[in-house]
Formats: C-alpha cells, sequence, structure tokens
C-alpha cells in the first residue's frame, strides 16, 4: 500500500474514532454531572463554592477531549475521511489480520477472565504457552484456530461451570485444562519431528510459570492466583510439610 | 568546589555499600542480562522490561535492590537494541532505529564486530554522561523545585503531558494529546484526592482507590506488544558477527568528540518530559548528520553515525531520570514505569525525595553500566544466539510473567481485569497510531495536577489569576499556551516561511 492510500485509511478510521471520543466524552460529561458542582453538600461540607468541586478538573478534561475529538473528526472530513468511512478502505478490513488478532484477542481473555481465577495456575499458563507458541509460530492459520479452540474450550468452561468466587477451589475445570493442555502438547510433539524448534515447548510450558509462580509464593511470600489448584495445592502442601522443616528445624 | 566534593563523598558512599554487597551483582547481572535479552528481542522493549520487572519485583524486596533490577533491566534494553539492529536490520526497541541506519551496512561489510565493540563502548559512556549530569544538575533543580508551589506543579504536570503527545506523536499531533487526555480521564476514577468524593466508580467498591499503577502499565506496555508480537510473523537473518568486538582505542579517541556531544544531547533530550530514548537517538544523528565533516557517510555505514544514536539512547537514561526525581514527572516510557515502583514502595519521588535514594540511584546507574559494558564485549555471542530465538517463543512467557507480576501486586483478580481492559484500548489505540506513552504520563501525573490545580483554587479563593501572577506560574503559562499554539497550521507555515527565509 503506497504512502497516501495509508494516509486515507488512517483519516478514515480517526473519523470512526472520533465519533467514538465524542460520544465517550459526552457520556462522562453527563457522568460528571452527578458530582456537586455549585455549593451543595460536598464531603460533609455545605454552602461550598465552585472551585471546591471534585468536578473542575474532569469538567476540564472531558471538555477537552471534546474540542480534541471535534478538531480530529474535522481534520478527518477535511482529508476525504468521512467519504471513505464506510468504505473497505475506510474499515480497513485485511481478513488474515483480523482473524490472527481476535483469535489472540479470544486466548487472551479466556485466559484473563476464565482460567486465571479458577484453574491452577502452572496448568492454565502452561496451555497458555503451548497455544500461542504452537498457534503463531510460523503463522498458519489452522493452528491458530486450534489454539484458539483449545483455552476458549477451557476459559468457557471453568467460567460456565464454576461461575461463582465460591466455587473456584473446585478441581473440576483443573482436570479439563490438564486434559486439554496434554491433548495439545500431544498434537504441538507430533508436529516437531519436522519443525525442531516445537520440541522445547512442553518444557518451556512446565517450567516457565513452575518457576514463576514458586518464585512468587515461596521466595517473595506474595499472593499468588489459583492457590487450591490442583498442582499449586500439592506443591504449598510439600513446602510447608515436607521441605520447611528440613532448614527449618 | 565544596558542593562537588560532597556530592562526590556521598556518592562514594553509597556506591561502596552497594558495591560490598554480594547480593547487588546478583540482582545486577540477571537484570542487566534480562534487558540486553529484551533489548535484542525485537518486539520486546525497554519498556516492556523495566514494566514486568516492576510487577514481579516492585514492592516483593527492599527498595535499593528493586532499582537494581529495573536500572540493570533499564540500562541493558536501551543498549541490548543495537543487536538486531546491527545484525537484522530491525531496530530491537524503538531508541535503536538510528542505529540500523548505518550498524546494518557496516555488518554487511564485514565490520559487525566492530560496529558492536563501538556501540558497546558509547552506550558505556553514554550512561556515563547522562549519569554525571544527573549527579550534578539533581541537586540544583532540587533547590529551585522546593520553591515551586501548587500552580506551578499543576502547569509543569500539563506540560509534561502535552509535551510527551507532542514528541511522541507518529501521525497526527493532535493524537498524542488526546492520548494524555485520556489517560488524565482514567487518573480521575476513584476517590478525590481532597474532598474523598466518589468519581466515575459506577458503585463498584474496587474502582473507589482508583486505577492502580501497575496493572496500567501492564495493560498498556505489555498487552498492544504481546498481541502485535504474535501477530506479525517476522523471521529476519541474522548476519554473521565478523570481526574482534573489542574496541580498537584508536577509534574511541577519534570519535570522543561526537560521543561528547551525543552523551550532552541524549541527556538534554531526556530531560524533558515524557519524551525518551528514541527521540534522543534521532535528534543526535540528526545534529551528527548535520555538524559532521562525514555527514554524506551516513546511512552507508559510518561509525560516527552509529555513535551518535547509540550514545545518546543511553545517555538519555540518566536525563530521563531528573525530571522523574526532581518533580515527579517521568522523562521517558521506561522512566513513567519507574515511577510505578516507586509508588508502590510508597517513595514520592519530587522534591520532598530521600537524598539518599538519589545517590543510590546514581551509583546503581554506573554499576550497571559497568555491567552492560563487560557483558557487552565478553558475552555478546550469547546475545546473538538469542536473535535467532523466535518472538512466538518469548510472547507467551511474557504473557504469564505480566499476568502474575499484575495480579501479585494488587492481589486481586480486578487487577487483571483492568490490565486487560486498558490492553485493549492501548491495542486499539496503537493501531491507530496514538501513542501510549502519553496515555501513561497522563494517569501517573493526573493526580498530581487535580490535587495542585484545586489547591491552587482553595488558596486563591477561586481566583484564576494565580496561574498568571506568579513568575515561575508564568513561564510555564507561556510554555503550555506556545507548545499548543506551535501546533496550530497557521504557526506551522509561519515557521515553514521564516525557515525558507534563512534558507
Amino acid at each position: 500500500m503506497d504512502k497516501p492510500d495509508e494516509t486515507l485509511v488512517m483519516r478514515s478510521r480517526d473519523f470512526w474514532a472520533a465519533i467514538v471520543l465524542i460520544t465517550v466524552s459526552v457520556f462522562f460529561l453527563w457522568k460528571t454531572s452527578d458530582i456537586p458542582l455549585w455549593g451543595e453538600n460536598r464531603a460533609g461540607v455545605s454552602g461550598s463554592d465552585w472551585y471546591n468541586s471534585a468536578a473542575i478538573v474532569p469538567l476540564f478534561i472531558f471538555g477537552g477531549l471534546l474540542g480534541l475529538s471535534f478538531v480530529l473528526l474535522a481534520i478527518s472530513i477535511r482529508s476525504g475521511g468521512a467519504q471513505n468511512a464506510l468504505t473497505a478502505l475506510g474499515i480497513g478490513w485485511d481478513k488474515s489480520e483480523a482473524y490472527r488478532a481476535s483469535t489472540i484477542g479470544l486466548i487472551l481473555l479466556a485466559y484473563v477472565v476464565g482460567l486465571v481465577p479458577r484453574v491452577d495456575f502452572i496448568l492454565c499458563s502452561g496451555l497458555l504457552i503451548t497455544a500461542l507458541t504452537y498457534g503463531y509460530y510460523g503463522g498458519h492459520a489452522r493452528r491458530s484456530l486450534v489454539a484458539c479452540i483449545a483455552v476458549a474450550s477451557a476459559g468457557l468452561f471453568a467460567f460456565a461451570i464454576f461461575p461463582a468466587q465460591a466455587d473456584w477451589n473446585a478441581h473440576g475445570d483443573d482436570w479439563f485444562t490438564l486434559v486439554l493442555w496434554v491433548s495439545l502438547t500431544l498434537v504441538v510433539l507430533t508436529k516437531a519431528a519436522s519443525e525442531r524448534l516445537l520440541r522445547f515447548v512442553p518444557l518451556v510450558a512446565i517450567l516457565a510459570p513452575l518457576i514463576l509462580v514458586c518464585a512468587m509464593a515461596f521466595v517473595f511470600r506474595q499472593n499468588v492466583p489459583a492457590r487450591g489448584g490442583l498442582i499449586f495445592k500439592q506443591i504449598e502442601y510439600h513446602y510447608y510439610v515436607t521441605l520447611r522443616p528440613l532448614w527449618k528445624d | 568546589m565544596d558542593f562537588i566534593l560532597s556530592q562526590l563523598a556521598g556518592f562514594g558512599t553509597a556506591f561502596v555499600g552497594l558495591a560490598v554487597d554480594p547480593l547487588t551483582y546478583l540482582y545486577l547481572i540477571a537484570s542487566v542480562f534480562l534487558g540486553i535479552t529484551f533489548g535484542a528481542l525485537p518486539g520486546l522493549t525497554a519498556t516492556l522490561a523495566v514494566t514486568i520487572l516492576t510487577g514481579f519485583f516492585g514492592n516483593k524486596i527492599p527498595l535499593d535492590y528493586s532499582l537494581i533490577a529495573l536500572l540493570g533491566a533499564y540500562v541493558g534494553a536501551i543498549y541490548g537494541g543495537s543487536y538486531p539492529s546491527i545484525l537484522l536490520n530491525i531496530p530491537g526497541t524503538a531508541a535503536n532505529a538510528a542505529t540500523a541506519m548505518d550498524g546494518y551496512p557496516l555488518a554487511k561489510a564485514g565490520r559487525g564486530g566492530e560496529a558492536l565493540g563501538l556501540t558497546t563502548t558509547a552506550s558505556f559512556i553514554g550512561t556515563v554522561i547522562g549519569t554525571i549530569t544527573l549527579l550534578i544538575f539533581v541537586w540544583a533543580l532540587l533547590l529551585v523545585s522546593k520553591n515551586i508551589a501548587s500552580p506551578e506543579k499543576a502547569l509543569l504536570a500539563l506540560f509534561g503531558i502535552l509535551l510527551s503527545g507532542t514528541l511522541m506523536s507518529e501521525d497526527l499531533v493532535i493524537k498524542g494529546w488526546i492520548a494524555g487526555l485520556i489517560g488524565l480521564a482514567m487518573s480521575m476514577v476513584g476517590l478525590d484526592p481532597l474532598l474523598s468524593e466518589p468519581r466515575y466508580t459506577f458503585g463498584w467498591s474496587y474502582l473507589m482507590s482508583g486505577f492502580q499503577v501497575v496493572p496500567v502499565l501492564m495493560g498498556a506496555f505489555a498487552i498492544p506488544q504481546i498481541i502485535d508480537g504474535l501477530r506479525h510473523v517476522e523471521a529476519g537473518k541474522v548476519l554473521a558477527l565478523k570481526g574482534r568486538i573489542l574496541p580498537n582505542l584508536r577509534s574511541i579517541r577519534r570519535y570522543l568528540p561526537t560521543i561528547g556531544r551525543s552523551g550532552v544531547i541524549g541527556t538534554g533530550v531526556g530531560a524533558l518530559p515524557g519524551v525518551g530514548e528514541d527521540v534522543a537517538g534521532w535528534v543526535s544523528y540528526g545534529v551528527g548528520k548535520t555538524v559532521s565533516a562525514e555527514g554524506d557517510k551516513f546511512g552507508k555505514g559510518s561509525l560516527e553515525g552509529l555513535l551518535c544514536s547509540e550514545t545518546a539512547n543511553n545517555a538519555c537514561i540518566g536525563g530521563a531520570l531528573i525530571p522523574l526525581l526532581v518533580l515527579g514527572i517521568p522523562g521517558s516510557p521506561p522512566a513513567a514505569a519507574l515511577m510505578g515502583a516507586f509508588k508502590i514502595n510508597n517513595v514520592i519521588p519530587g522534591p520532598t525525595i530521600d537524598p539518599e535514594i538519589i545517590l543510590r540511584v546514581v551509583a546503581i546507574l554506573v554499576l550497571a553500566s559497568l555491567t552492560m559494558f563487560l557483558m557487552g564485549l565478553f558475552t555478546a555471542r550469547v546475545f546473538i544466539k538469542i536473535l535467532a530465538i523466535p518472538q512466538t517463543i518469548f510472547l507467551p512467557v511474557v504473557m504469564v510473567l505480566t499476568t502474575i507480576g499484575s495480579f501479585s501486586v494488587g492481589g486481586g483478580i480486578n487487577d487483571l481485569y483492568l490490565m486487560l481492559g486498558v490492553g485493549a484500548v492501548a491495542y486499539f489505540m496503537n493501531l491507530m497510531k496514538y501513542p501510549i506513552a502519553p496515555l501513561v504520563i497522563g494517569v501517573i501525573l493526573g493526580s498530581l495536577f487535580d490535587e495542585t490545580f484545586r489547591r491552587s483554587l482553595f488558596l486563591s479563593d477561586g481566583d484564576l489569576s494565580v496561574f498568571f501572577s506568579r513568575p515561575g506560574a508564568a513561564i510555564l503559562m507561556v510554555l503550555n499556551i506556545g507548545l499548543i499554539l506551535s501546533q496550530l497550521p497557521v504557526a506551522k507555515r509561519a515557521f515553514s516561511r521564516l525557515k525558507g527565509l534563512s534558507v
């Protein structure tokens, strides 16, 4: 794509961005009206002046944002962005790019929202590392779909079966994730014959989260996600019951 | 003279205190190695290295060790970016973009070893120049900053956000300002700092304390980088390294004036709020090309061109720490991540900072640059091997690191949701060519701006002239207005006409 086209695409996208920004600014300006501005009770003090209000700076910020959004809209319209806003050029839809980005997005969403709170950190991170490496090394579209399905189904299962925080220590989703991880690892190992780099994936997928979670929990004494997870629960138990007495006593 | 001697004595004490501690070396070697690795892998940046380590070490170990880890990674990553620039023609970090212009032609001509050796030396000297400048100027500025009151602080915070937005925008300047305002808007969430009035919390108790810095940093810097790195399949061909890496002393002597000038430029650019190493590299390269007798060789494999950018980007580190330590305004994106580390350790950079911390930061920078120098000279081939490892191996591990780091700082799942949300916004902003650094600087400086702006109004009974009547405030107001006006099309046309007349 040559330079002028790229600029035109950018200006068309700017048109949409300006509309989103105007909407957001107006919404937050409206929300700012919830904050007392003129002399009402605030923080237990009545009859304050306007300059004491907590709304002053937000008004300045969202007012500024609204003003700049209109300037951006004007620049976009002047550069032909509005004319192309609804064309394929304006939307800038590249099918393969969108496919890649959306599968990665879905994997990250399933991992952070579905898996990390509920599933043992070593298991879900191992699955994530295996999926991302296998799915995006070398740019094979089908592999990224397989990777996405594996992580998304694990995340969806955990999210759907154990939505409430009270159930996050249950192990059903841990087993499900483990099965998916092992299956995906077997798929990776079948491809490893032709692609040497893939041989290291299972090793990295096990060691990286294991070292990180143990360092965080036992070296830095920090909280880690899903403490009651299938593997970490055992590690923690043996650390305090079996290992620690060896040097504590 | 007495002042300089007392400074040196204080620095010496801090330096010896750190140098006799074996743990110092453990953290130094590990963090500089990690930093160089992050720099050497295209797609992983200095900001990402410092951000991830902020999440991992931030408030879990004593502050000194935490600073060693973060500054070591910072120094290492800025230098490490020169490896792929020279051997792959892909800048490892934005700071090394100018390095590729001459580094790659040199490597193609079989002088890669010489280029790397000189780069290592220049990066070391550059860091030392920036550090010495930091040691000298920080005190003078601290004296001045003690007289800075709320109106000046508010205008300074605004200037930092505007300047960062202006200089970091690769498309329209307005996008940088919008990014800065979005960051400011994000900092408004939670209880307001003066009256504890809840703002934009939507009834969610998690938002009462506002957006936590570390998840925002992780989301803004790490998530877009991970998605982008996995989206683009780029396998570069690493050139073979020919020639010895140990630098030739005659070459260094010959280019000493260039190194000195670039060091000063880099430090100066670094001291500008929110600008950073990439701008420093290009400015120094541009100046070098203009003043050099061999300016026509720049871009064709000139050692001088290589030294211009590499000295400046490392010198920028010390410069970027000046506004951070003196005013609490980060001078570069990695410095913004460093500010996050200060914040979670309850250290408030600015006029009230403990001078001991400044001396220790200077001592750590010297130790880190020495470590980087020795590692660069004697383990360069290890890092060249790392260049061959594809991003798809590293980035998933970075994602896991980011997640556990973000979780452990606040200890809650909500921080992860925040990280992901900010990451999604930052990814789309990246796609639309909005710079991310102003957003992060806006988040960091937002509460300072809010508090000082309103305190100024409190004290003046709502009289807005408080922002003009004080000399310091008047100067800053003129700078802010001047910066905005300078970006108007009319002003730009006038500038170009003036340029035309002066040629």
